[in-house]
């Protein structure tokens, strides 16, 4: 499988002076196209750092990080911009909703900024991602009228509006019940059986189970990883099994 | 502790205190002055027509006088303290040369006194009655303010010749709005000078209690002595002095107001601003049990260290600009008595000013007791509510832009938060537009005719004269003939007895002639138009308290008729007393003669009214556009620089108040500006979303501002016009300048403050606000 993002001896630090503190310290990964890969660690080890230094969303301080054979470091604002709305999908813990907009709006949103594809098939798609994921039914809906559940549906159908090569999830999961987190998890790892990357950071083995690769990160550094077989619905607690075994292993 | 804050704070956003402080001083300073002016002008006023013993009673007469009724009158009225009879000996402007330049164009009534034995004094600058040795020319001040000439030049009076010796104060005739200025000789060169000209008299009394001056007009009037020209009383002396200077007082006290509500709304931004940054401190800080009190005092004693360094600025400022607006105070009035109580009165402006702002800062901050501390600590930041969603659909937007729909669909539904931009825009449109559509307004001929003078090229006056019938009837004669004019109309004035519902009687100057030829703007009714028809002038019909449709009896060859009063118009001749009428009449004496001409080519204005100066060197023929710049010239002048001011003040004003708008708005926006970055949004789109918001105001703002000064702004400028006796108003004003030029100055300089405020938003980072 050829390799879609890599980061080479990232460096991310917060703080100046004596304050100044390596959130990531010298990290190095890659992942492939096509796989699901999960980054678990505690409060502060730097998951969330990670995935917005892989993502071009932060810019980093020391290495290198390329999607698609492309340096971030090299693009400019509109290029970066311009990858992250086409060939990334991005689903937070909080909705990220614009709130003077619909459902059926801020998932188009996206799209709208200067696609090249009529309105009317932006539309047509996004009413289709709805109703594949049970929420055609929203689309008129404020953000305030919908459970949180189907708002991370929403984020969902958002992220995957410009076809991306890979799915960004920050602990999309973290914020809703068990069983809409099921949901969520199940929809995510439909979405990578159809061939999409997805690379989640979570503190929850039921998500990191679903994932081929998980990576484990204390202090700014990928301390292990666990690789499983890839996920086909079958198997799901003995996968969580296998991970919680495996922080346990190494104290995260 | 609170120093340490406040320190911190105030280096953090050296901009925008500065700005906030510049406001605030801006504001201080502008009440300040008002305060001092207004104390200064009355101080000074008063102080003059004290020094000069301004009459109470002036009734300027020209024809035969009757000294001795004159007399008995006075001696018998209880009220009357003091009464004499000064001469104005008229000249025309042609006999008299200052410096070497001819008085020729003046409109002004030339005159010649002596100085007063008993009262009505002519003043120097120094405030004291001036005696004049013979060969001396003592000059009114007006004419130093347009340097027509300097102590030492040589004056040519006719065939005599004198030495300017200095300027004169003249608590009657200061102001270029009193129709007559008076020159001061010596007894001697006065009497030299008397065949040169015509006597006109200036019957003048002082009473023992001005409030009886009501009483003593009416108890003149009914005696029937001499009132063959206008009568002026101490208020109306008083008001005549203070009209210049005191609109410019209004205009500092509105633009203070103005100020001061831009700084308010300075600090609401900023503070609000602030309140954004600091969401989630504040949350901890509540959670931790710090009461609101405690919280709002590090915020308010920010605003303190602010609020009293700028007004003290102000107030420093004010003591220094006070000198050049108090020049023309100083230099027509004189000092003010009360001087030093001007600084007392801008300490309490500005002690206003800080209260003002304290008590702001305090309003703005009862929104910490809204601030649900759990909220706060885990969102960092107001969770704000729209006013839902609206039917504007980004899916169903069609042609339009992404980035400028959204922009104006964020105004639409958070229309409370852009109402302050709004309306800062609205009342910046208005207060540039009202101002100088006002001055193109006075500028234009049209403004003539509502202020009772009809649109005419020519206006020949043919007064104190012997044979005015005959000389009219030369000058008509003439004019028949004279194939270069168009038109043209002669107005006799003549004066009549008016019976009062009280029984009591008046006399009243009623101009008679047809006045449909050069006709004017009536601000109720019609022109007359039949031989039982009057109109009056608005200060007439008010002090004969009749309106259009109501009956006048006039006296005419000595019996009573009922006239219907036709309509009321606006004057500013003849002390604003005027009244016309068509009927013909033989039997009262001409008092004057005005002719209004029209040319038919207009380019020969300046040479027709040169010629018929020559031919009639017994009347003064002005042209009009001159006429007007001589009356309204300083009040035009005025208002132009108050325009100009206004303007600066409004774009200095709309560039602050965007900076800062849009830095707030950048603030309270940062988790949706991530969002929008997250999902691809570059940094020009989200800046293109935010001029699509300005634009968006910037429209709405010149809509409104620009029909709010064609309605109020119209009223408001029509009640400044009244104030010198025009009731009817309507704007005439110069459509490239005021709805093209002002709002392409305001929407370039919103843009480049939206483009310079919403820079920050690139600088936002995506992970610092869209986790969690």
């Amino acid at each position: 499988m050829k390799k879609l993002l890599t980061g080479e001896q990232v460096v991310k630090s917060f703080g100046t002076g004596e304050e100044k503190r390596n959130v990531l310290d010298d990290v190095s990964v890659s992942i492939h196209e096509g796989e699901f890969v999960a980054v678990m660690g505690p409060s502060g080890s730097g998951k969330s750092t990670l995935l917005f230094a892989l993502s071009g969303t932060d810019n980093v301080d020391g290495g290198r990080v390329a999607f698609d054979g492309k340096d971030l470091s090299m693009l400019g604002e509109s290029e970066l911009a311009e990858l992250r709305r086409t060939q990334m999908g991005f689903v937070f813990q909080q909705p990220t909703m614009l709130k003077n907009l619909n459902i059926l709006d801020n998932i188009v949103l996206p799209s709208m900024r200067g696609s090249r594809r009529p309105a009317g098939a932006i539309t047509a798609r996004a009413r289709a991602l709805m109703d594949r994921v049970g929420i055609a039914e929203l689309a008129e809906r404020d953000i305030a009228q919908v459970s949180g559940g189907q708002l991370q549906r929403a984020g969902i159908c958002r992220a995957l509006m410009n076809n991306p090569k890979m799915i960004f999830g920050d602990e999309p999961t973290g914020a809703l019940n068990s069983r809409a987190a099921e949901e969520i998890m199940d929809l995510l790892s439909e979405i990578h059986a159809e061939g999409t990357t997805v690379m989640l950071v979570t503190h929850d083995a039921k998500v990191a189970a679903r994932a081929e690769r998980t990576l484990f990160m204390r202090d700014g550094n990928i301390v292990s990883e666990l690789r499983l077989p890839k996920f086909d619905g079958q198997g799901l607690d003995g996968r969580i099994g296998q991970v919680t075994l495996k922080m346990r292993e190494i104290g995260v | 502790m609170y120093y340490r804050m406040i320190r911190n704070d105030l280096s953090r956003s050296k901009l925008i205190t500065m700005t906030t402080l510049i406001f605030v001083a801006a504001a201080a300073m502008l009440v300040s002055l008002a305060a001092m002016l207004t104390v200064n002008l009355t101080g000074a006023i008063d102080t003059l027509m004290v020094k000069a013993k301004t009459p109470h009673f002036m009734q300027m007469h020209t024809g035969e006088l009757d000294m001795k009724r004159l007399s008995a009158f006075a001696e018998q009225n209880d009220e009357v303290d003091d009464y004499q009879v000064l001469e104005f000996l008229n000249m025309d402007g042609a006999k008299v040369t200052l410096g070497g330049q001819s008085l020729v164009d003046q409109v002004q009534d030339i005159g010649f006194s002596v100085q007063s034995k008993a009262f009505d004094y002519l003043l120097d600058l120094n405030g004291h009655a001036i005696q004049a040795e013979e060969g001396e020319l003592y000059v009114p001040l007006t004419y130093m303010k347009d340097n027509t000439t300097r102590i030492g030049d040589t004056a040519v009076i006719g065939e005599r010749t004198l030495t300017v010796a200095g300027f004169l104060r003249d608590s009657q005739m200061n102001s270029t709005l009193a129709s007559s200025k008076r020159f001061l000789v010596s007894a001697k060169d006065y009497a030299e000078l008397q065949s040169q000209g015509s006597v006109e008299y200036l019957i003048e009394f002082r009473l023992k209690n001005l409030s009886a001056l009501g009483a003593f007009e009416a108890a003149y009037a009914a005696a029937g002595l001499e009132a063959n020209g206008p009568a002026i009383t101490y208020p109306l002396f008083r008001m005549i002095n203070a009209i210049s200077d005191g609109m410019m007082i209004g205009v500092i006290l509105l633009v203070s107001l103005f100020v001061v509500a831009i700084a308010l709304m300075c600090i609401r931004f900023t503070l609000l601003a602030k309140i954004e940054d600091d969401y989630r401190e504040i949350g901890v800080m509540k959670a931790i049990g710090l009461r609101v009190q405690d919280i709002k005092r590090i915020y308010v004693a920010k605003y303190a260290v602010i609020a009293a360094a700028g007004s003290l600025l102000g107030f420093v400022l004010s003591l220094g600009f006070q000198g050049l607006l108090l020049e023309n105070i100083r230099l027509y009035m004189g000092e003010s008595d009360q001087a030093s109580l001007g600084a007392v009165f801008g300490i309490i402006g500005i002690l206003l000013v800080f209260l003002a702002i304290m008590a702001y800062v305090n309003g703005v901050l009862r929104r910490f007791r809204r601030i649900s501390p759990a909220e706060a600590i885990r969102f960092g930041t107001a969770q704000q509510k729209v006013s839902g969603t609206g039917s504007l659909r980004l899916s169903r937007s069609g042609w339009l832009n992404t980035n400028v729909f959204l922009g104006i669909k964020d105004v639409l539904s958070r229309k409370k938060l852009y109402a302050t931009m709004l309306a800062v825009l609205v009342i910046s449109a208005f207060i540039m537009i009202v101002p100088q559509n006002l001055h193109a307004t006075i500028s234009s001929k049209d403004f003539i005719q509502y202020m009772g003078i009809g649109d005419a090229d020519l206006r020949i006056d043919l007064r104190q004269t012997g044979h005015i019938s005959e000389q009219a009837a030369e000058i008509t004669d003439v004019l028949e003939a004279d194939s270069a004019i168009l038109n043209y109309v002669m107005l006799t004035t003549k004066s009549f007895p008016v019976k009062l519902e009280n029984g009591s009687e008046e006399r009243l100057k009623i101009e008679l002639g047809d006045h449909s030829r050069f006709p004017i703007k009536y601000a109720e009714g019609v022109a007359p138009g039949a031989d039982h028809e009057i109109a009056l002038s608005v200060i007439n019909a008010q002090e004969l308290g009749v309106h259009v449709g109501d009956f006048l009896t006039v006296e005419l060859q000595r019996k009573p008729v009922r006239l219907t009063v036709s309509g009321i118009y606006s004057d500013i001749t003849n002390g604003g007393k005027t009244a016309k009428a068509v009927f013909a009449d033989s039997s009262a004496e001409q008092m004057w003669c005005i002719f209004y001409a029209e040319l038919a080519d207009p380019a020969q204005i300046i040479s027709k009214a040169g010629e018929y100066a020559d031919r009639f060197p017994e009347t003064k023929v002005s042209d009009m556009d001159e006429y007007i710049a001589q009356t309204f010239g300083s009040t035009r002048s005025s208002i132009e620089k108050a325009s100009y001011a206004a303007m600066a003040v409004a774009l200095i004003i709309i560039v602050l108040v965007t900076l800062l708008f849009m830095n707030m708005l950048v603030f309270k926006d940062r988790y949706e500006i991530s969002v929008m970055k997250a999902f691809g949004f570059t940094n020009g789109d989200i800046q293109l979303q935010y001029l699509s918001r300005s634009v968006f105001i910037l429209v709405a703002g010149v809509v409104l501002g620009t029909l709010l000064a064609n309605t109020a702004g119209e009223k408001l400028a029509g009640a400044v016009i009244s104030s010198f006796g025009a009731s009817a108003f309507q704007f005439t004003p110069d459509p490239l300048f005021s709805y093209v030029l002002i709002p392409l100055l305001m929407a370039g300089l919103v843009l480049i403050a939206t483009i310079i405020g919403t820079s920050g938003a690139g600088a936002i980072k995506i992970s610092e606000h869209i986790k969690e």
